[in-house]
């Protein structure tokens, strides 16, 4: 579909076929078509391009359309204006501009350098008219290569030829017909700024203004129907240091008292509290993040106040501890025991899955990773009759076993022939000892009359 | 005469010391007598822990608690486990707050303990301090326990294996303190696996040897009933 420059000084072009391409260069590298990374990475850019116009019309599945009457002179010129956009995209691009849309995008994507500097749209082929292959085909036996050839033509006999759609692009290429663009809407940050006449100082006082801001984009957001997840408050202290305060939400939220406990939360935890200084003389909100939130009609049953409340014991916790410290497990389509299950940050994870009702009898605490550990084992293969671990011997009294766990082979180097498939074989047995602990424990690999003899370990503990 | 069995009440603080390999032990009572009868979450914040050790969803589901309900909160020190806790005892609709720690717990005093349990009442949590390895101290806790492993009774045999496999969990309490409650007891728990809970086998076993030789025994003669116990 794509090829990189260096792939086109090689000689590969898009369209090939990669039986060619791999003739032309054997060492080629390829990747599958993400069309969804690709329009995602336009829109991201759409964004980005923000920065030049307000009006920018992403042209799927590559382009950008960017209207830039009376901005180039804030860059200087409209040179430096395109220097500055292809450095924000960071890619390799192709560029043209022209009085009007369509012109542009024609110059684009079917001029030559030359064509596109000397903005020469009658040079164009006719293919620039994105009429179909078709059309193309016909303009072309016609002896019609160019659009400088259309336009001399009367457009009656053109339209009644090829179709009005012909005579309609071309007339917009021309700019004699205007082409309307539907630039993305530019959505207006969600922010809140207070300024004092005096330095104000105290945390209190802080986190009271904070309130008042929040309040103010609680009422920006409903309008937009939208809710906070990320906010960032920011204080400027008087001899011009900036201390900008993160918080983040679960779920998202217009309750400015549930913000300010978040931020509160957040000012305690602080590794170096905040050095007010000679006070603070201007506060901003802003919101980095919003996601859509309606109006909600509270319940008449408790649940859902329930949820709200264990919502909010999370995002409190997240705050104070981190994340990534608050935790929920969910289940993994994993083989073996310590990757059956991962633990996920649980501000993130929204649903929960439940966990199957093992068949087997699993452990309720697990070792991760295993801890060695020495045993005698009566016969090869059978359970074991007594363990060191930790130093303490262990006698077993009642033993079960074994379960076998095979490797994930399909996960392996070389599948269930491969090198650690034998090796990495583990028989678990449930052993109870003398005093009445329960361990799980395991044997790794097989007896093979080799001189590496199996190892053992406890991976887990049950009740 | 029925002996009452062990309750962890809501709305209270409860302590539960084990040494340190018996963890499971005291895991299971705290997490099968906690929850039993109440639904929503469970918090379970960790902390100042050996490190690897972690709890399992699929053993928790054999024990009947549902891995989803769990909110596990990992704390770095001892400050952030009480501070945890006191947030999870402030938060309503919870079933169960359970703390975990191993060794001397700094910070843990009358002051705090009081702290959780008036969190506790107003919104009739349980809050369950699980200590590894660590020597009971004055508190305001409504119970404090002793919790071991305790030998199983063993299932049948299967054929041709010279040993019996383990049976279901079992585990040795004994009520170190329990206000308006028979202090000083000793049970014998047994998993239930039907209904769920755990049940009185105290005395029933027979010649099951006391695990703890310094715990008191069980009065002669009570061979008792099964307790209806169940959970939701």
């Amino acid at each position: 579909m794509a090829v990189e420059r260096d792939a086109a000084r090689h000689g590969l072009a898009p369209g090939m076929t990669l039986a060619d391409a791999r003739a032309r260069c054997p060492d080629l590298a390829t990747l599958p078509h993400d069309p969804a990374a690709d329009a995602a990475l336009l829109t991201h850019l759409a964004k980005a391009m923000h920065a030049l116009t307000p009006s920018v019309t992403p042209d799927p599945p590559d382009g950008l359309l960017l209207d830039i009457s009376g901005c180039a002179h804030f860059f200087g010129s409209e040179a430096k204006m395109v220097a500055k956009a292809t450095e924000i995209t960071g890619l390799s691009t192709i560029h043209a501009l022209a009085g009007n849309p369509a012109a542009a995008r024609a110059l684009a994507r079917h001029g030559t350098p030359a064509q596109r500097r000397a903005e020469d749209v009658a040079a164009l082929p006719v293919s620039a008219l994105d009429l179909g292959e078709a059309a193309t085909t016909a303009l072309r036996r016609a002896g019609l290569k160019r659009l400088g050839d259309l336009v001399t033509r009367p457009a009656p006999t053109l339209a009644a030829r090829f179709g009005e759609g012909l005579v309609l692009r071309l007339r917009q290429v021309m700019g004699d017909v205007a082409a309307p663009l539907a630039p993305q809407p530019v959505q207006a940050p969600i922010r809140a700024e207070a300024r004092f006449a005096e330095p104000i100082a105290r945390t209190d006082d802080v986190l009271e203004v904070a309130e008042d801001l929040l309040r103010q984009v609680a009422a920006q957001m409903e309008q937009r129907r939208l809710g906070g997840r990320h906010f960032a408050l920011t204080l400027h202290r008087s001899d011009g240091a900036r201390r900008r305060l993160l918080v983040e939400t679960g779920q998202p939220t217009r309750d400015p008292p549930l913000v300010v406990r978040l931020l509160r939360e957040r000012i305690d935890s602080l590794a170096d509290p905040i050095d007010p200084g000679f006070g603070f003389d201007a506060i901003t909100l802003s919101v980095k993040r919003a996601d859509p939130l309606d109006a909600r009609q509270t319940g008449l049953d408790q649940s859902e106040e329930t949820q709200d409340s264990l919502q909010a014991l999370i995002d409190r916790l997240g705050v104070r501890l981190g994340q990534d410290a608050v935790l929920r497990l969910a289940p993994a389509d994993r083989h073996m025991p310590e990757a059956a299950q991962v633990s996920l940050p649980a501000a993130e994870l929204n649903s929960s899955v439940s966990f199957h009702l093992p068949a087997m009898p699993r452990p309720l605490l697990l070792f991760d990773p295993p801890q060695g550990i020495e045993v005698i084992a009566g016969v090869p293969d059978g359970p074991p009759l007594r363990l060191r671990w930790r130093g303490a011997v262990h006698e077993v009294i009642h033993a079960e076993g074994p379960e076998r766990i095979a490797p994930e082979w399909w996960r392996q180097r070389g599948g269930h022939m491969g090198e650690g498939a034998t090796r990495t074989t583990r028989d678990y047995y449930r052993i109870e000892d003398a005093r009445g602990r329960r361990l799980w424990v395991f044997r790794r690999g097989l007896y093979d009359g080799m001189e590496n003899a199996p190892s053992w370990y406890v991976h887990g503990l049950f009740p | 005469m029925r002996r009452p069995m062990p309750v962890l009440a809501a709305g209270q603080v409860h302590e539960v010391h084990g040494e340190g390999d018996d963890r499971a032990a005291g895991l299971a009572f705290a997490l099968g007598l906690g929850t039993a009868n109440r639904q929503g979450a469970v918090l379970v914040v960790r902390g100042a822990l050996r490190q690897g050790l972690g709890l399992y969803g699929e053993g928790l589901a054999r024990l009947g608690i549902d891995p989803a309900r769990l909110l596990l909160v990992e704390a770095r020190d001892a400050a952030a486990l009480l501070r945890a806790g006191l947030e999870g005892a402030r938060c309503p609709g919870l079933a169960l707050v359970l703390l975990e720690s191993e060794g001397p717990l700094k910070g843990y005093d009358l002051t705090a303990s009081r702290r959780f349990v008036l969190a506790a009442e107003r919104t009739q949590t349980p809050l369950v301090l699980l200590r590894h390895a660590a020597r009971p101290q004055p508190s305001a806790a409504h119970t404090r326990w002793q919790v071991a492993s305790a030998p199983s009774l063993p299932l049948e045999a299967p054929p041709g294996a010279q040993v019996r496999p383990p049976g279901l969990p079992m585990i040795a309490v004994e009520a170190l303190r329990w206000r308006g409650g028979p202090a000083g007891q000793t049970w014998h728990l047994q998993w239930d696996e039907q209904h769920g809970g755990f049940r009185d086998t105290t005395g029933s076993l027979g010649g099951t040897p006391n695990r703890n030789e310094n715990a008191r025994t069980a009065p002669s003669g009570a061979v008792l009933p099964m307790a209806a116990l169940r959970t939701g």
